[in-house]
Order: structure tokens, then sequence, then C-alpha cells
């Protein structure tokens, strides 16, 4: 063990016999240390057997940035007083390290030291532990820990129990009006009106949060405009775009949004787009790209690696090509699931290049049942919906509640989300999870108002945590989360009251509820094409699966919010229609309605005071839209709390 | 501060700075599921680049090499000229190389080939049908369309690996390229992203040089005070914020960042380099050929003030400039006046500047074209001559309008590499495919990463699997290009 006992010992090693390593000659300095480039392969050769991959020799493991600084051998930032590089430049034999083979060279030593005094820079969530980790398949019953006081929701109960094994606290719950703003984000998409934000502040009923979410989820209309996007972009449909041009694409939206309209349960919403009516077939379907194309992207195999990644967070991409180098999945369960699709025998190719070998239908998870090869294409379509939607299909489960969870914590359960073969940082709330959804049948807006009435819901929001290492990362309350490209237009058209009359998208609306807790564009930026403004705020190109947007904004996306057409013709728009709307009115007024609309939130003096400035005593369209601007560009409208 | 805090500031004090750092520190700055940059240890150390910056001057829609650089032997037109005795449609001149010719109308770019290396030996591969967007697609990623992961554009990769030289100029510049309103569209934007690397990388649009410069100003109609006060305002408001005690958060400090990026790109002394009304008139004069010519002048005047990749497009527009499936003859000769002069001027000003040492110019188009063969001999792609005929009888006739991909040509000054050198052959006679020396578009692309010091084996994991600069890792830079042995 390395301790403090033994690095005055190498102190004194070191005075006693200089090192023959600083006699050689003067080693080149190194100026920036490249963590990938420079450090991986001298740590992983020399080190890594003994320090790396669950073994910790002296008590010494590296596999993450984490692990490696809790060692006392190593002061970040300090390389002299650091006993690592004591040891490293050593060459008495029960100290020196590595123990065996040749001394590292002045060149290595020289980039180690330099490592450290650069603070040792890692490669965001590096790790060189490889996962041995075998997600299940099979529905796992959970016990729910013991209820402690404040902690009762069933989430929380596992949640806290986490919390205590990892000895955190909770952090504190969020007020209402983080609350509001928050949910009506994370569940419509929208800002909430002012005078609903009044009213839930001043309600006194304790059950008010539980309703509120209520409320939004039943608000048809808000829930479908602002959920399809989420859907669009996994089940990659748009309205226009690469393969449209010629017919190769076939759009899902009617079936899509009037799905989301009746909420429909998860098992038959999927159930209906593998073994597809007319009008949800496209994502089976796929997209038919014109001329020829490697033997990897024909449409059968677009829908293996659809079906694997949208449902089960499996990645086929690779085994499409070869069994796949990262994880288990085989050329062969590529071209099993292609093949249930295929309207004639396919030939498996390796590479592009053919086998000879014919490809049999076969589903991913062969234990839950087999398909007939013989059957018809709409036969095996059936059965391949079957088995996907099987009771005892627990991945199925696990995959779409991690996804919700990624979309109101910012971070997943398991993360990435698409990468479902990495351990979740607590399968107790996984399975529960999966399991809640069962009981539910299936409805996923019951899931939702599950997780946001939860208290690690309405917590506190965490630092951001993304580079961190799977072993490493732990769950402590939501992430702030960026406004959309979607959410963020929305958002504005409210403010502004602009929006365009129709809608794009083929879809069949519903008028909305007399009582309903929203106050959107008339038209949501969901079911407009994807402008130069949408694009250049993040929405994707829907050729491939997307299932996590850009989550920081970009020096480009800035320069569009600052001198964009689009943006500065609607703040015009917007502003000459609240002058208009404020003939006549004190200048307050204008300030006040624009943060009650955007912040939710009447402004301090200070923030008063500049928004007076920026108005000037006589408002004209210019001052009114330079203040919506400098409104909606603050990271308090831009991010959700 | 926490360590992890601490971690947090010094990425983004480096972005903050924009300016080059390792490329792995930087992987942090992406929004989630960001890729990460992995080692393939033994083969990615960086090269010692010959090069800083590149501009890719892009001839949209299939520029006919015999018509162009690689001339053959010379048909003109007459009523009853069997098509099948047409190879180039233009009578070839000399250069100030000896063993070069090229084709009438690039006489400027004839006196410059002293500076030149002239590649005749590009072949791209033959999708099937031969689309122009697809092989776009190809060429500008080096990666066959589809893929399961959006690809990056050259310029996205290196703008990834190497970041901007000047913090007010942005890393990649697109320019002349419309992508609303036009075919293809879609098509067009499906390449022109950064794709997996994440949108800091993409490409900043200038689609009309000539306005180039509102691109970097306040919008139309709000004058530069105004726009000051409203920054000024921001940074006040921003400052009241009672969420002040969250300034630290990783999402807020980042887009802060982003904010005051974006504000001192619109408020440089840089930003002139956008302002084409700003050249002397002689010299903008030597330029303006038009679009493609404007493009040229901005791309020098960028370069000058140290951007790092900009691409200069003739417009890829279905059916028009390079795209000729009817006469083919005429529209070369409008488009050859079109390049000629400021592809000459712009290597002729970088030069005298000192700067074609260390700028890589590489044009290039997607594939070539032919009189009588649709992609390569014994394709099978649809006919796309509206014209077919086998004996000329109107002009309309008498040009190269099937797409070719048994040979092109690319052009390349400065950045390290030869001057006044011919690379890989063709045939003399139909198929004019490549006989000497193929450079493939992944070599191309290697000799391109080479030059500017970035290895082609360098990858990236995304979705836990790699991805490679060029296709797996294996492109090979073309070594017979460099003037010196790269490293």
């Amino acid at each position: 063990m390395i301790n403090r006992f033994s690095r005055l010992f190498a102190l004194s090693v070191c005075l006693l016999m200089p090192s023959v390593v600083m006699a050689d000659d003067a080693p080149a300095k190194v100026a920036e240390v490249d963590f990938t480039h420079d450090m991986v392969p001298i740590l992983r050769a020399r080190c890594g057997k003994c320090h790396t991959n669950g073994v910790a020799k002296g008590d010494f493991a590296m596999d993450t940035k984490a692990s490696f600084l809790k060692s006392d051998a190593i002061s970040a930032g300090k390389a002299a007083e650091s006993e690592l590089i004591e040891r490293i430049k050593s060459n008495e034999k029960e100290f020196k390290m590595p123990p065996e083979g040749p001394r590292l060279s002045a060149k290595e030593v020289a980039t180690l030291t330099s490592w450290i005094n650069q603070g040792v820079p890692w490669e965001p969530s590096f790790s060189f532990r490889q996962s041995t980790y075998e997600p299940p398949l099979k529905p796992r019953k959970v016990t729910l820990p013991v209820a402690q006081a404040g902690f009762e929701h069933p989430i929380d109960r596992i949640v806290k129990s986490y919390w205590d094994q990892n000895k955190l606290s909770p952090p504190p719950v969020v007020d209402d009006l983080a609350f509001v703003r928050r949910v009506y984000m994370d569940l419509v998409g929208l800002l909430p009106p002012s005078v609903e934000v009044e009213r839930f502040q001043s309600d006194s009923d304790p059950n008010k949060r539980a309703l509120l979410v209520r409320r939004l989820l039943d608000d048809r209309p808000a829930y479908a405009d602002h959920w399809l996007s989420f859907w669009n972009d996994l089940l990659r449909n748009d309205y226009k775009g690469t393969g449209f041009i010629d017919g190769g694409r076939r759009p899902i939206s009617r079936w899509l949004y009037q799905s989301l309209l009746d909420n429909k349960p998860y098992d038959t919403f999927v159930h209906e787009l593998i073994s597809p009516t007319k009008e949800s077939d496209g994502f089976v379907y796929g997209i038919q790209w014109r001329g020829r194309v490697n033997a990897s992207q024909v449409r059968e195999l677009q829908f293996a690696q659809n079906v694997g990644q949208v449902f089960f967070g499996a990645n086929l991409k690779c085994a499409s090509c070869h069994d796949s180098f990262v994880d288990q999945w085989k050329l062969d369960d590529a071209y099993g699931l292609a093949a249930i699709v295929a309207d004639k025998p396919l030939e498996i190719n390796r590479c592009d290049n053919p086998t000879g070998r014919m490809a049999q239908a076969r589903f991913l998870f062969p234990e839950l049942g087999s398909i007939d090869p013989k059957a018809s294409k709409e036969e095996r379509l059936r059965q391949t919906a079957d088995l996907v939607v099987h009771p005892d299909n627990g991945r199925f489960r696990r995959t779409i509640v991690n996804r919700i969870w990624l979309k109101m914590f910012g971070h997943g359960l398991v993360h990435p989300v698409d990468a479902m073969g990495t351990p979740p940082w607590s399968a107790d709330l996984l399975d529960y999870l999966a399991n809640y959804l069962v009981d539910q049948r299936h409805d996923l807006k019951a899931l939702t108002a599950h997780i946001a009435t939860s208290r690690a819901y309405q917590s506190a929001c965490s630092p951001h945590s993304e580079n961190v290492a799977v072993e490493d990362y732990k769950f402590i309350g939501p992430e702030l989360k960026r406004l959309t490209a979607e959410q963020f237009i929305d958002a504005l058209w409210t403010i502004t009251g602009t929006s365009p009359e129709k809608p794009v998208a083929p879809v069949t609306q519903v008028s909305v509820a007399q009582d309903s807790p929203t106050k959107g564009p008339k038209v949501r930026a969901s079911l407009m094409d994807c402008d130069a403004l949408q694009r250049s705020l993040g929405r994707p190109n829907r050729e491939q699966v997307v299932t996590q947007r850009g989550e920081l904004l970009t020096t480009l996306q800035a320069l569009d919010l600052a001198n964009g057409q689009r943006v500065s013709d609607l703040l015009k728009t917007g502003a000459a229609k609240i002058l208009a709307d404020h003939k006549g009115q004190p200048i307050e007024k204008i300030i006040d309605k624009l943060f009650e609309g955007a912040l939710s939130r009447l402004p301090k003096p200070a923030e008063r005071g500049t928004a007076r400035e920026i108005l000037t005593d006589k408002p004209t369209p210019d001052t009114v839209a330079d203040l919506i601007w400098v409104v909606v560009m603050l990271p308090e409208f831009q991010l959700v709390r | 501060m926490s360590l992890f805090e601490q971690e947090i500031e010094r990425l983004l004090s480096r972005r903050g700075l924009l300016k080059t750092a390792s490329a792995a520190s930087l992987a942090a700055m992406l929004g989630t599921g960001s890729p990460s940059l992995m080692a393939a240890p033994d083969k990615i150390k960086p090269l010692k680049p010959t090069a800083d910056s590149v501009i890719l001057l892009w001839m949209g829609g299939g520029m006919a090499s015999p018509d162009t650089f690689d001339p053959k032997r010379y048909e003109p037109f007459s009523i009853g000229l069997p098509a099948n005795k047409i190879l180039s449609t233009f009578p070839a001149i000399n250069t100030a190389v000896d063993n070069i010719k090229i084709t009438k109308g690039l006489e400027n770019v004839a006196s410059v080939m002293d500076k030149a290396s002239l590649i005749r030996s590009h072949v791209v591969a033959d999708l099937g049908n031969i689309l122009h967007s697809r092989h776009q697609y190809h060429w500008h990623t080096g990666y066959i369309p589809p893929q399961t992961v959006a690809a990056p554009h050259i310029g996205s990769w290196i703008s990834r690996l190497l970041g901007p030289i000047n913090p007010a100029i942005p890393a990649f510049i697109n320019i002349g390229q419309r992508l609303e309103g036009n075919g293809e569209q879609e098509e067009l934007k499906a390449f022109t992203t950064a794709g997996f690397l994440g949108s800091e990388y993409g490409p900043f649009n200038l689609p009309f040089p000539a306005d180039a410069v509102s691109a970097v100003q306040p919008p139309k109609g709000m004058s530069s005070q105004r726009y000051e006060s409203r920054q000024r305002a921001l940074k006040a408001m921003i400052k009241e914020s009672p969420l002040g005690d969250v300034a630290s958060d990783y999402h807020q400090q980042s887009m802060l960042r982003s904010i005051d990026n974006a504000h001192r790109l619109l408020s440089s002394k840089d930003r002139d380099a956008f302002d084409l009304t700003k050249e002397p008139k002689a010299s903008y004069d030597a330029y303006n050929t038009g679009h493609f010519g404007q493009g040229c002048l901005l791309a020098r005047r960028l370069v000058e003030s140290g951007a790092r990749f900009i691409e200069v497009t003739t417009e890829y527009i279905p059916f028009y400039h390079w795209d000729t499936h009817e006469n083919g003859h005429e529209t070369y000769a409008r488009m050859k006046n079109e390049i000629d002069r400021p592809i000459a001027q712009l290597v002729k000003d970088l030069d005298a500047k000192g700067l074609l040492d260390r700028t890589l110019i590489v044009l290039a188009s997607e594939f070539s074209r032919d009189m009588m063969i649709e992609g390569v001999p014994g394709s099978t792609a649809k006919d796309q001559s509206r014209v077919g005929t086998e004996k000329m009888e109107k002009m309309a006739q008498y040009g190269l309008h099937r797409h070719f991909t048994g040979s092109g040509s690319v052009l390349m000054f400065g950045g390290g590499m030869k001057r006044g050198y011919l690379h890989g052959e063709t045939a003399p006679e139909r198929p004019l495919v490549t006989i000497k020396d193929p450079v493939s578009i992944s070599d191309l692309h290697a000799t391109i990463f080479t030059a500017m010091g970035i290895s082609p084996a360098t990858m990236f994991e995304t979705e836990k699997r790699p991805f490679y600069v060029t296709v797996d890792g294996k492109g090979k830079a073309v070594k017979d290009l460099f003037a010196k042995s790269p490293a």
C-alpha cells in the first residue's frame, strides 16, 4: 500500500541514491500532453496489468480519472510531490514502478511528469476497465426498500436507499416556480402561462404538484405536439428530407400523431410499428436510397439496426458488416432480423462481400421464441412484433423507461441510452420502472406522471455529468437541460403571439380543451418543416435514428440567435404586436408581461432598471424587440432548471 | 472549487479562447453522446503539417476532365460529326509547364501551372445510379451514403481536430452553396454538416459571397450602436439575474461563452475580411467573374485573416453549371470563364503574400463526364444525356453529357505540394479510364489530412465503435505529391 511512510521512505531513497534516469540525455519538454495519444499507450502498456480492469495492486486502481486521483501517490498539478514519479524514476527493487521489465524511457518519464503537472488531463468518460456486465433480458421483481419519511414514493424509496449506500445526501426539493417551469417544459414543451403560475403558487393543496402533472398530461394536443419531436427523432420520421425525393421513404406522421393523442399503450404502439398498417409502415420500410448501397445499408438491415437500437438499445451497426468487435452481436444476429422483413431470400454479406450463406429469420433474443422462416413476410413481422412486446422481454421495457428517464433527468439510468449493455446506476430502479410500465398497461403517460411526482424528479439540479465514466457516475438529481429547437421557437412564438397558421405535418389536430393549462402558439414548431433556424438550433436530419440532441449552445447557434434573419424578423413582428397590445399603457406593463411570459416572474428592481433603459421612455418596435431578445438570451430562459 | 469544477473551468477557458487545443480535451465540449477521440496509439501520432489552411474549390455537378484539365483528341463541332469520335470539345493549350496541357478557356490557370500539382487519375466509386448528391456526399465525407451515423464533412473533421487559427474566424466556412430553395437541398444538407462530431464543428454557411459580411454583422436594419447596447444590456441582465448562483454550471458557462464568441465574431475587426467592398477595386475586378469569383476573393481574404478550412463552390444546382446534360460545350465555355481568372488570381495573390506555401488549394468535383459512357464501361446506369444522338445535328448535342467515374482531374496548389507536377495518366482513347497511379477519394483525403498534420488513421469512437477520418483508417497520402516527403 502506498502511504505516507513509503513517501518519506521514497524521499530518503532519492536523497541517498541519485537517480540514474536523470543522468540520461535531457528529455525534451512536452508542451501539452495529449491524454489519448501520449498517456493511454504508456499507462496501458506499463501500468495496466496491475492497476486497471479490476486489478488494484497496492490498492491503486487507475481505471478512471477519479480512481487515479484517489491515490496518495499522485498530487495533481505537482509532479514533484507525486510519489508515482519517484517510483518510475527509481531503481530500488522494492520501490520502483513498474516492478518488472525495462525502466520507462526518459521521454516517457517527462511525459508523465508534464501530464501530472498539467493537472492530469483525462479523456472525458474514458475508462481502462472493460465491461463484463451482462444485461438481463427478463423482467425482475424488485423489493422496495423501507420507506423513510419524505421518501415514500416508490422511486424515492429506491433512490434514497441508493443515496444512503453511496453516502450521499438528498438534494433539496425545488420551489414551486422552478417546478412549474420544469414540468411544463418536460411534459408538454411549453412555457407556463403566467396565470397558471400564479394560481399554482397560491394554491395550498398539498397534492397540487401531482394534480398539475395530471392536468398537463391530460392536455392531449400539447402532449402530442411535444412528444412528436422525440418520436420523430427516434423513428426518423419527417415531412421532407432525403429519400422523400422519389418516394423512397414513407412518412408515418398521421399515425404517429394520432397515437400520441390517444396515448396508445406502448406495447400496442410498437406492435403496430413492426407489424404495420399502411399508415405506420414507414418505420419498417426504411429508406430506399437511389443507386447501389453497401450491403449493410439495404432496407432489410436498416430494419435490423433500427429495431435493435430503438427498442432494445442494442447497436447492430457493427454486426451488419461483421461479428462485432465491441459487443456480443454477431453478423447472423443482424441478418436474422433482416431476413424477417426480406421480400426474397437474403444472402449474408460480410463487409460488403457475399458469403454464399442465406440469412435465416430469427429474433434477436431467441430464448423468447422463434419466428417461422417459412411464413409470409406479414406473418413473420407479426411474430416478431409479438416477441418484441413479449411479457418476458424485460429489455424492451427497460429501454423505453430509460429513454423517458433521460428526457426528464438529462442523464439515463443506463447511459448512453442506446447502449443498454451498460450497467445501470440502479438496476432496482430500472427494473422497478419497467415493471411499473407493465402494471400500468404500458401507459407512457402514467409512467411519466409517476416519475414527475417523485421527489427525485423534483430535486434541485445537479452538476453536469456527461463526461463521467460509467462506474464513477453518481445520481444526485436531475441535470439542467437546454431548450430544444422546437421548445425555443415555440416559446418565442408564445411570447410574441406569433406562429404559423397551418401545420406542414399531415396530421389531424384536435382543438384545445377549455380548461387546458397550456397556452402555446397556434401551430407548434414540431409540426413544421425543419427550417434554417430549427436546423441551426439542433433539430436533426432524420436520416439516422437520433436519441439525444446536443446539449450545449454552440457559437454558431449563438450567432444565429444574435443576427440571424429568422430570429430578427420574428422579434420585429412580435415587438410590433406587443406594442400594439399595450397602446396607451405604461411601459412597466410591457416589462412585466415579458418577464412573466418568458421567465414566469416579475423583474427584480435592477432588472427592471435595465429593461427600462432598453425600452426607453417611448418604446418603439426596435426597443421592444431588443428587450425580448435580451430576455430570451438569458440562461434562465434557455435552460430548464 | 471542486476538482470537477476545476476541470470544467479548464475546458471552458480553453474553448473560450477557441485556440487550437489538443483534440481530446475538446470532446468534453460536445453535447451528450459525444464522440471521443480514441487512440490507435501506434498509428495516430500527429504529423508535422505542411499546410495550415485548406481552400477547397468545388466544381459541383461533375466537371468533365477532357474539357478542362485533361485534354484528349479535339473534334470541333460539325453537322454530321459522329458522337463517338468526340473525346474533347475544346482544343488543348500550353501551360507554364512543358509536359502539361489543359484546355482552351483556362489560359490564366495555365499561366500558374508551374505552381500546381495536377492529378489526372482521381477515381471515384461508381455508386450504380450516378447521382450527384450521393457522390458529393462521398467526396466530402469520405464515406459512401447512407451511413448509420451521420458522417462529418472533411471541413468538420479539420475544424474538430485543429480548431480555428484565428478565434474570430470560424474554422470551417462554406461559401457559395444555397441550402434552401434549390433542388436536392436535403441531400446537400446531409453532408454539409459536422455529423456526429456535433454542431460546434459544423459549417459557417455563406451562400452569397457578395453578402457574406451580413453573416457577421448585426441583423439588417440594426445599427452597430444599437447592437452594442443590446449586448451590454444582456450582460447587465445576466449579472442581475437572481439565478446568478448557478453561474458555475457547465451548461450555463458554455452558453455564455458561446454568446461571447458570437459577439466577438460580430464585433471583431477581423470581420472586415468578410466584406468584399473593402477590397481595392482593381483587385475586386480581377476576381469578379460572378458568384464563384467573389467566393475566391472572399476565401483569400479569410485565409489572410486566419481561416482554417474554406470551401468555395461553383454551386451545385441540378442541371446547371457543370451539371451539363445538354449543351455542354457552350456551358463549359461559360464555366471556364467563371473559374479561370479568379483561381489564377487566388494562387498569385497567396503566393505574393507568402501564404501559398501554407495554404493547400484543392480543386475537385464529384466525377467527370464523357460523351458516350455513363458511369464506367459496362455500367447499366440510366443514360443522363438529354440529347443523346449518334451524329451531331445541333450545338446542344455537342458536349460531355454523361457522368463518368473512371477518371477525373484534381488540381492542387501550395500547402507543401510539388510545383509544376503531373500525377497519373488516363487512356488516350475511350474509355478514358485511369491507366497510371489511381488516386481514390480516401487517398486524396489522406493527402489533405497529412498535409494538415492529421494522421489518416485518426479515429473517433462514437456509439462505441470506431469512426476514422478516412475509411477504416486506411487512406494513404499520395507521397509523390509532396515537395518534401511528409513526416
